[in-house]
């Protein structure tokens, strides 16, 4: 069936059938290229951490992609197209509008026995950060990712003058069999880690102009409804890795080191769902 | 051992227990390759077919298992084209039976042609008068096709994906994994159509030969739509049964429903068509060769309870399973039902091949008997060995169920619940 070969005709039923298989193989190899090509653009452009995170993020459940405003209550059910960076969505930035997140009355808020401070923003992976007077800005675990680690076996933070961008790695921490990574909450260039025993972990100099822009953390009135929310899926995972009850006891709070409580569980498998790494 | 390459939060066998469960289907393997061997050394000697009886186990296997791989492209059609987003849960496993299936079928091929050295020659001296040239070709670009959407399950591994170069080609091979789905498609249609086409068009074979639509013979169509009716409900089924050897839930009930409910809607659009194509060549295609069909269903063992069994028991009444909600809803019907649906394709590819080869079409000629070689059931048994080690090392070691981890805390929950539910009762 191929012109050069005996028995071979320019006629309609051959030329189709060449135009066909010629056709295919040329649309499979285009695609081959195609995202060859888009793949080295994506290296040379140093893209890697925001697609790993994009399809970290695909992986994630239904259930853990829905759209902040959900936890707040503005939409019965909603998943982020952002792959939570509201810094570009206009949605968000249309509702903030129209209902401005309420500023703090106290200067921290005491949840389920846990401390969330009010004077920083929360990203949904279990980091913070706060703008220091130098303009920089430090970069910690919460209280929740704190206990969900607890005294971390080993942590590896990037090197002094390492670039970190939003919802890209900011750090791995070990703990048993976890190595999970840690989302950072804003772009930048760390200029300082932490000593063993701090409360943060990285110092951030803001990308660009030096203007931070933190619309896609979580801050005041919104920390409260996603961390219940946080609880609940904890209470999920711990009962699938752990065999836990499903639901605590009332009043009960989260012990100081959850890993240590819970000796039997796949602690890589908590943490891979609590710190958004499937 | 190997917990680095097992996706987080997924529960798999020791590395001990998954070597027990691998051996004896490598041994199958290992047989089957000495009898494979066997007949690409020696020749097709080795078989028991010959010159009137050229078509045997192999090439009913190929049938079978091209049908039952349809699955792959069907359901990449549904969920990319169609954007039957349900089927995410299940499209991994049925890329893995695709390829496992498709590679197969051209390994066997491949045996059964011979000449291992001159295989390129169907390539470059195709028969231009050939269907089986079609079959070829088709064949070939989507076994390439379904190596290519393999290669996003593979390389989402957990421990590959850490590499930057992999985890970018990952992410960009399958944003465009639509357009494969697409020319799978196409491809999957087309040599669908041409296997089947292949028996139609056999002037000399009136038990198979068929009138049609232009160049294509009726059972051109009925190959497509009993391969896309069968496909989901072969997916079905192996989702079922690795949900029992694994004792784990993979997909939601609702996902096996739905494949049940698009399996029996084609089903029933097949044995409509089928019938419809049964009478037409009872009634006028094979007396108009001097064939009576009746003449036919004389020798046994093939009455006409086959014909029967295959329109009806495995036809008919799979499909009205299928189509009734509530006989759905139940698992053992549900199972039963697609299992039925598989064995009756795999009665069709045998009629084709084994009864309309067996049947004498001259005065002179008899009744033809055929029993596959042991080197014939080696190499059969050795795709079924090849398949069974592809899919369980896909299933250890790739994403294949992407709901299994959240199935598993659901059913953690379920079981937490449930005593506390019947707590109050006493």
């Amino acid at each position: 069936m191929l012109p050069w070969i005996y028995g071979f005709h320019w006629n309609a039923g051959h030329i189709i059938f060449l135009g066909a298989f010629y056709t295919v193989l040329t649309v499979v190899a285009t695609t081959l290229i195609v995202a060859a090509r888009r793949s080295r653009r994506a290296l040379v452009e140093h893209r890697v951490e925001d697609i790993g995170w994009h399809s970290d993020f695909h992986d994630l459940p239904p259930q853990d992609r829905v759209c902040r405003h959900v936890l707040t209550g503005e939409f019965q059910s909603r998943e982020c197209p952002n792959a939570f960076d509201c810094r570009h969505c206009a949605m968000h930035a249309k509702l903030i509008a129209m209902h401005p997140v309420e500023e703090p009355d106290a200067a921290e808020e005491e949840i389920l026995g846990m401390t969330f401070p009010l004077d920083r923003f929360y990203h949904r992976g279990h980091t913070w950060a706060r703008v220091e007077m130098d303009g920089t800005v430090t970069v910690g675990l919460d209280d929740l990712g704190q206990r969900l680690l607890g005294v971390a076996d080993a942590v590896d933070l990037p090197q002094p003058g390492t670039q970190v961008s939003v919802n890209g790695t900011a750090f791995r921490v070990h703990k048993r069999d976890a190595n999970v990574r840690v989302l950072s909450p804003v772009d930048g260039e760390v200029v300082e880690t932490a000593r063993p025993g701090s409360d943060w972990y990285l110092r951030v100099k803001p990308a660009g102009r030096g203007e931070m822009d933190f619309r896609h953390l979580l801050r005041g009135a919104e920390v409260w409804p996603w961390l219940m929310r946080e609880m609940e899926r904890l209470q999920v995972t711990l009962s699938a890795e752990a065999g836990a009850a499903a639901t605590l006891a009332d009043g009960g709070v989260p012990v100081e080191d959850i890993a240590a409580a819970y000796p039997e569980a796949n602690w890589d498998a908590v943490c891979g769902e609590m710190f958004l790494e499937p | 051992m190997d917990k680095d390459f097992i996706t987080r939060g997924v529960r798999r066998c020791s590395p001990n227990r998954f070597f027990l469960w691998m051996t004896p289907w490598v041994a199958l393997l290992a047989f089957g390759l000495y009898s494979a061997g066997l007949c690409l050394v020696k020749g097709l000697n080795q078989t028991n077919m010959d010159n009137r009886f050229a078509f045997g186990l192999w090439i009913f296997l190929d049938l079978t298992v091209i049908a039952l791989g349809a699955g792959a492209f069907f359901t990449g059609f549904l969920l990319y084209i169609l954007k039957l987003d349900e089927l995410k849960s299940v499209i991994n496993s049925a890329v893995v039976i695709g390829l496992v299936c498709y590679s197969g079928a051209v390994c066997v091929l491949a045996v059964d042609v011979g000449q291992p050295l001159r295989a390129w020659f169907t390539f470059w001296y195709p028969n231009v008068h050939s269907m089986l040239t079609e079959v070829t070709f088709c064949i070939s670009c989507y076994l390439t096709v379904l190596a290519i959407e393999y290669l996003p399950i593979v390389l989402k591994n957990r421990k590959l994906r850490q590499v930057p170069s992999f985890l970018v080609f990952e992410f960009e091979l399958h944003k465009l994994i639509y357009v494969l789905a697409g020319v799978g498609t196409f491809l999957s249609f087309f040599h669908q159509g041409s296997l089947g086409g292949l028996y139609g068009v056999l002037r000399g074979r009136p038990f198979a030969f068929r009138e049609g639509l232009a160049v294509w013979p009726s059972t051109f169509f009925l190959f497509i739509i009993s391969a896309a009716a069968v496909g989901p409900s072969f997916i079905l089924l192996t989702t079922w049964m690795v949900e029992k050897i694994t004792k784990k839930r993979l997909v939601r009930p609702g996902v096996l429903e739905l494949l049940g409910r698009i399996s029996g809607l084609l089903l029933a659009v097949y044995v409509l068509a089928k019938s419809v194509d049964t009478l037409i060549w009872i009634n006028r295609t094979s007396p108009e060769v001097g064939f009576p069909a009746w003449q036919y269903y004389s020798w046994n063992p093939f009455g006409t309870w086959i014909l029967f069994s295959e329109i009806a028991i495995f036809g008919l009444a799979p499909a009205l399973i299928l189509l009734t909600p509530t006989l759905r809803r139940r698992r053992g019907w549900l199972v039963s039902a697609a299992a039925m649906a598989c064995l009756g394709v795999a009665l069709n590819r045998f009629v084709m091949t084994v009864q309309t080869l067996a049947l004498p079409t001259l005065s002179f000629d008899k009744f033809l008997w055929y029993t596959p070689s042991w080197q014939e059931s080696g190499t059969f048994l050795a795709v079924v060995a090849y398949g069974v080690l592809v899919y369980s090392f896909s299933f250890r070691y790739f994403q294949l169920f992407p709901d299994e981890r959240m199935l598993k805390a659901e059913v953690k929950k379920e079981e937490v619940e449930e005593p506390l539910e019947t707590a109050g009762r006493y």
